[in-house]
């Protein structure tokens, strides 16, 4: 996770392509997540990463309430889209306080803190070097649930699970399920799985499931979240 | 269709008691009886009398500007949307693009009674939306995905699936 460096135009991109479906960091709320990135800016993006500046301004509404905002400020790594390279972590914990001490725009000790902030971004210019050197691949997952269709009422939902379970994939891991009733005494079969991304698709999940042709008389995705 | 919602927006303002509804003409305009005298006509009237009631009058705007902005979508609803063609809602969803892509909230930087009475109307409109629609209104898609999550307002309509495709991203931000 993390957005890389964010005080580079390639970390900024990465958060505007993230931002540009959300209007938070986290959830559906402002929280110190938005507060954390937020700090690790050093100013507003330009006008061309347009969702960026949205939040932007947006967060800095808050300004008064910044330290009301809900939730734990994590270090910067922590956030952003899965599959970027983290890179705030080669600093450590020690890394993630210093986001707080480094650019604090509504603080008035930036004078003071110069010549740590130099040494600061050496040392973290350093840590994504070496990263990028060694370049970790991270493995996307999704968390998928689920709706198997049955014929009719009569339908054994108990043996359709089990067969869908059968269903085995490199990268598909099973997980809960539960009986949601329909209408006219119908049950649809709401199952979780988690897969990744790149070892299975859901064309090919949803047509190992419609094989089942007794049982199932159709699949559909009823929710699909990145994990 | 509009007094379920005028029954969510009650809820979502947290109005303990819910008002007696019924609607007049073809067009079914919702009425609010009330005691005293004729009742109440219209969605806009009644969301904004229902805002004074529940005592809360910052989603009504905080400041002069913003109170015109939410009344001017108010209107947009009750004027564009319920009223529409095919042709209409194109025009509409670029329009709201090109506005929603620099706010997060359709007036200011807090949620006021236009967000939820533009997601209630809008929300068939979305509900048949492409995916690939929904990757180039982009912005509309992002704030009607927060509405629908923002606590209390989506009530009694199911929410819609907005997946982020990667395939379409090549020609957006």
């Amino acid at each position: 996770m993390g957005f890389g460096d964010l005080k580079s135009p390639a970390g900024l991109k990465v958060l505007n392509d993230f931002l540009a479906d959300k209007s938070y960091i986290e959830g559906y709320v402002p929280s110190q997540a938005d507060v954390a990135v937020f700090d690790a800016l050093s100013g507003a993006p330009s006008a061309d990463l347009c969702h960026a500046l949205r939040w932007y301004n947006h967060i800095k509404s808050y300004q008064k309430e910044k330290g009301s905002l809900p939730g734990v400020k994590k270090a910067l790594g922590q956030y952003g889209p899965a599959g970027v390279a983290d890179t705030t972590s080669g600093g450590g914990n020690a890394g993630g306080d210093d986001e707080d001490d480094d650019i604090d725009l509504f603080g008035s000790d930036e004078e003071e803190e110069s010549e740590e902030t130099k040494r600061i971004k050496e040392e973290r210019l350093a840590a994504y070097n070496a990263k990028k050197s060694k370049k970790p691949t991270l493995i996307a997952k999704s968390s998928i649930l689920l709706d198997v269709k049955p014929w009719d009422d009569e339908t054994d939902m108990v043996e359709m699970e089990k067969h869908v379970r059968t269903i085995q994939m490199d990268g598909l891991v099973w997980g809960q399920s539960k009986l949601v009733p329909v209408g006219y005494g119908i049950k649809k079969l709401q199952i979780g799985c988690v897969v990744e991304d790149d070892k299975v698709g859901t064309d090919q999940l949803e047509e190992l499931i419609t094989a089942f042709e007794d049982y199932v008389q159709s699949v559909d995705i009823a929710a699909f979240n990145k994990i | 269709m509009a007094l379920r919602e005028l029954s969510s927006l009650e809820k979502f303002l947290g109005l303990k008691k819910p008002n007696k509804y019924s609607t007049q003409g073809d067009r079914k305009v919702p009425v609010l009886q009330s005691n005293s005298g004729p009742g109440l006509v219209g969605l806009v009237t009644i969301a904004t009398q229902l805002t004074q009631e529940a005592k809360r009058p910052d989603l009504l705007g905080k400041s002069a500007e913003e109170r015109a902005v939410v009344q001017q979508w108010l209107e947009y609803r009750v004027a564009r949307l319920e009223c529409c063609v095919k042709e209409d809602i194109k025009t509409i969803l670029k329009d709201l693009n090109t506005y929603l892509e620099d706010k997060v909230y359709l007036a200011g930087n807090h949620i006021t009674i236009a967000d939820p009475l533009m997601y209630y109307g809008l929300h068939p409109v979305i509900m048949d939306l492409a995916v690939m629609d929904k990757e180039k209104y982009l912005n509309v898609t992002r704030w009607f995905d927060h509405m629908q999550h923002y606590p209390g307002v989506r009530h009694h309509l199911p929410p819609v699936v907005v997946l982020r495709n990667r395939v379409y991203t090549s020609g957006h931000h």
